[in-house]
């Protein structure tokens, strides 16, 4: 994609991607241009409040706030009738047209509970212009956009604010304070205009981004269409949700009575008295030019490299030290800290930050939830708060507790910081749920195979049977040891008896029977059923353990074994098997170490079971050399596992070997990994460690067969994270996000190894969200320095998944 | 037993002809030929049974071998056309039901887009 000029400047400035740069400045122009008026409006509700009803009537103004609750039900059950495209162009109509009735009150009215009425609307103002643009952001944008571009539409809502609280400031020294509406009805006009210009893009961009319920598509109605109770309802039955709504409450609550803490000490001022429309104008522009600095710089960068729940903690924190500050020293300074904090840090890393805890969350739920949450509770909070306020300035001035001499603004900073207390446990606990909501969108692509065979199917019994069909129309002695072995494991099953043609009588009604018509003539007596296997087994070992049968058929194997010719291979195969059912004291068990050099790869295989059966030490040389052949090689593996754990350091000795053959090392690494011990898991750590090249991924993959059966083996951090260094500079080469496999696997031994094999799936074979869930589950349960060596690799990848949807 | 290669619609097709046994292999194994493919990013394969008589427990490891290196790199493996005798064999054996298995080569080539 060609990068346009605005892109490249953009670029300096922001972590934008091509094709992102016009909907970002659209949307960022969109926040500035409704908190520019909102700017004004506030300055104008606070300095008409004070001058017309005092501080000591703030309360009510705050209680106020239930009545503006019922206008956001009103809005509600608006949305659930219009398409977003009309609802917000409706909705900034009817703020421009009362915005000018405002203005026309004011001129003609000096009632002083018109201030009252103008508090309503103003908050009414902001909370119903910012819910819908965030509504839209959040539509538009996964996890990973929003981290990147969050900040960037926040600081256009605080260059807003600047910009609104600055013509305030200086422009209410002039004219009259009402005239200003004027004004704020002229930055909702232009409002209107790119509101239009972002859907008109949308509509010409709908491949890229989409938005439910746009209207971009005439007739397309795909978005939730709700009222308040359903969004009540939506809320109440999921716990994530009901955590962000309590968040909201004390958040509301904290924030009231930082108003009327801050309002109180301010109101005190002989300077702010003079002209308070000005001195909240200066006021707030200070604040926000903080803000807008703190958001342009930090606030993407912060939450970026420390995650989401220092995002969320910051605020809090510091409320609780300026609310501690006031409780001891109530002077001016600590209001304008409190107030400051609250407002530079609400409208910047708080608010990014909250808004990312609603991106994982579906998206009907998420209208919903938005509605009664951020406009609903929003507003209750605050008259909630005012509640609590009005209930603490009574009992504070009830006798006995005034009779404490603690003033009022103490004793409310200290309830304050309670507040403040619950709600930081309240962040903690949801920003361990936001992990949890981010891994319930990344869908398991697939399991590991090796547990999805064992799960289905008994791969030993499955080659048994088909050895049993070869056996068949080779050798009876050969075909009547197979069978022996199936009734010993009780797997003569019905349809295994019929494959064998051991059924004659059922012949006719047995759809396997006309396979083997042609080879009728091989008919066996239902030997299981003249003898049951157990005796039949005892039999067996009975027979084998004669000193007179060990000595025959000692002899017998002696010229067996002499006579290498091709001739006597279904002999000496017959002999290899027939040895796997005596006990390792057999004289004949001897035998099966010069089996096991035979040079024909069939008589090994019957060896090698048979060793695997009896597992004598004496073997184990001839089976590991064997592992480099590709003939026997797997026959060789099968028998070494059923060793267990048993032959872990002779595994090691192998494998820590660097003259020995690379295929034997590589699967001797393999069977230290299936034998998944903490000594197993120890030998292949420490072969790790020494950071050689070659068996390098055979060593991670073991390791990953090891974690993956065993969750309780503890890694060493030191070892894993080196190797992990080294891996990250291998993978500058890497081709394919699939190539980072190692890197995944590495990461798996030191964290959840479902959680890193689920971001890792849904990397490589994801849609766009999902790679961006994926990233965004690494980015809250790796560390750091892990992050820095990663995510760079990772962004270099995250367009090309090789599955899914890449738009 | 002799194993070609070629391609289509981005799906690495093995033509087998003959049995795979242990003592019919060539220097070369089936699975070594998949992991080549999965090491080239090639992670949808096919395997065309047309041609295979019968396999052993050789043969059995080999193909469960090649699914599960298939498999953990998030691909998939298929078997096409495989004979009656054979399937009989796979489905008693309980194979059928970890095998994709189709009875002609479009339907399983059209199978790897659906998933």
């Amino acid at each position: 994609m060609a990068k346009s000029r605005l892109f490249k400047v953009l670029s300096a400035v922001i972590d934008v991607k091509p094709g992102e740069e016009v909907l970002a400045v659209l949307l960022f122009s969109y926040f500035f241009l409704i908190t520019a008026p909102f700017g004004i409006v506030k300055s104008l509700r606070d300095a008409n409040y004070l001058d017309d009803l005092s501080a000591k009537s703030l309360p009510y103004a705050y209680l106020s706030a239930l009545l503006v609750a019922f206008a956001v039900a009103l809005h509600a059950r608006l949305q659930s009738k219009i398409s977003r495209r009309r609802l917000i162009l409706s909705t900034l109509v009817f703020f421009i047209s009362t915005d000018l009735v405002f203005f026309a009150l004011f001129s003609l009215s000096q009632w002083p509970w018109l201030s009252l009425i103008f508090w309503m609307w103003a908050s009414t103002f902001v909370v119903a212009l910012t819910t819908q643009f965030w509504i839209l952001v959040n539509d538009l944008f996964n996890p990973r956009e929003a981290k990147r571009l969050i900040g960037f539409f926040g600081s256009g809502g605080i260059l807003g604010g600047i910009a609104g609280y600055l013509l305030t400031w200086f422009l209410a020294k002039t004219a009259t304070s009402h005239q200003l509406l004027l004004l704020s009805a002229a930055f909702l006009a232009v409002c209107m205009i790119v509101v239009r210009a972002i859907f008109s893009w949308l509509k010409a961009n709908e491949g890229r981004f989409s938005v439910s319920g746009s209207g971009a598509k005439p007739g397309r109605q795909d978005s939730p269409r709700v009222g308040l109770s359903d969004s009540f309802r939506c809320v109440r039955t999921n716990g994530y949700l009901k955590m962000m709504a309590a968040i909201v409450v004390v958040t509301g609550i904290v924030s009231t009575f930082i108003d009327w803490q801050s309002k109180s000490l301010i109101e005190q001022n002989p300077a702010a008295r003079a002209n308070f429309a000005s001195f909240f104008g200066r006021f707030n522009a200070g604040i926000l030019v903080f803000a807008f600095l703190f958001q342009l710089a930090l606030t993407s960068r912060f939450i970026n490299r420390f995650g989401i729940r220092p995002g969320l903690m910051i605020y809090p924190l510091i409320i609780l030290l300026c609310s501690t500050g006031i409780a001891v020293l109530p002077t001016l300074g600590f209001a304008i800290a409190i107030k400051g904090s609250d407002k530079a840090l609400s409208y910047s890393i708080n608010q990014s930050a909250r808004e990312l805890l609603y991106i994982p969350v579906p998206p009907d739920s998420k209208y919903r939830a938005k509605i009664f949450i951020d406009m609903f509770l929003n507003r209750f909070s605050k008259a909630a708060g005012g509640v609590i306020l009005l209930g603490l300035l009574f009992i504070a001035g009830l006798k006995p507790i005034a009779a404490t001499n603690i003033p009022p603004l103490v004793g409310i900073s200290l309830v304050s910081g309670g507040f403040v207390l619950l709600w930081i446990i309240l962040n903690f606990k949801i920003s361990g749920a936001y992990v949890r909501e981010v891994k319930a969108q990344l869908a398991k692509k697939w399991e590991r195979a090796d547990g999805v065979i064992a799960g289905k199917m008994d791969v030993d019994a499955a080659k048994l049977v088909v050895d049993t069909l070869e056996a068949r129309a080779q050798s009876s002695t050969l075909f009547a040891l197979h069978l022996h072995e199936l009734a010993r494991q009780n797997k003569l099953t019905p349809e295994i008896r019929s494959l064998l043609g051991l059924e004659p009588t059922e012949a006719s009604a047995s759809p396997v029977r006309p396979l083997f018509e042609s080879d009728a003539a091989l008919r066996l007596p239902d030997f299981d059923e003249l003898i049951p296997p157990s005796m039949l087994d005892q039999e067996i070992r009975e027979i084998s353990s004669l000193e007179s049968y060990q000595k025959l058929v000692g002899e017998y194997a002696g010229k067996m074994i002499a006579d290498k010719s091709a001739a006597s291979e279904t002999a000496r195969m017959e002999l290899a098997k027939a040895i796997g059912f005596m006990d390792e004291h057999s004289a004949l068990s001897a035998s099966l170490e010069d089996l096991l050099l035979d040079a024909s790869p069939r008589v090994f295989q019957y060896a090698a079971e048979s060793a695997g059966r009896i597992r004598k030490r004496e073997y184990l040389p001839i089976l590991v050399r064997k592992l480099a052949d590709p003939k026997v090689g797997e026959d060789a593996r099968s028998a070494l596992e059923k060793y267990g754990d048993a032959i872990t350091g002779m595994l090691a000795d192998y494998l820590t070997d660097a003259d020995e053959d690379p295929r034997v090392r590589a699967n001797a690494a393999s069977l230290l990994g299936g034998i998944a011990t903490p000594e197993s898991a120890a030998v292949l750590l420490g072969e790790l460690a020494e950071g050689h090249e070659d068996l390098r991924e055979e060593i991670i993959d073991a390791l990953d067969r090891v974690r993956s059966q065993r969750s309780d083996i503890d890694f060493s951090e030191e070892i894993v994270l080196g190797r992990f260094a080294m891996e990250v500079r291998k993978s500058g080469r890497a081709e394919a996000p699939g190539d980072l496999i190692p890197l995944f696997k590495l990461l798996g031994l030191i964290y959840d190894h479902e959680d890193i094999f689920r971001a890792y799936q849904n990397f490589v074979k994801g849609t766009k969200d999902s790679v961006a869930y994926a990233i965004e589950l690494l980015d809250n349960i790796v560390s750091l320095e892990i992050k820095a060596q990663l995510f760079p690799l990772l962004d270099r990848f995250s367009g090309k998944s090789e599955g899914g949807d890449p738009a | 037993m002799v194993i070609s290669k070629r391609e289509k619609n981005n799906v690495v097709i093995f033509d087998i002809d003959g049995e795979i046994k242990r003592s019919d292999i060539t220097d070369i194994t089936l699975h070594q030929m998949v992991k080549d493919q999965l090491e080239l990013g090639k992670k949808q394969i096919l395997l065309n049974f047309e041609k295979v008589e019968f396999i052993d427990s050789f043969g059995v490891g080999e193909i469960l071998a090649s699914y599960i290196s298939t498999h953990n790199l998030g691909g998939k493996l298929k078997l096409a056309r495989i004979s009656k005798k054979l399937f009989l064999i796979f489905q008693v054996t309980m194979l059928t039901k970890v095998l994709d298995i189709h009875e002609e080569e479009d339907s399983a080539l059209q199978s790897f887009f659906k998933d």
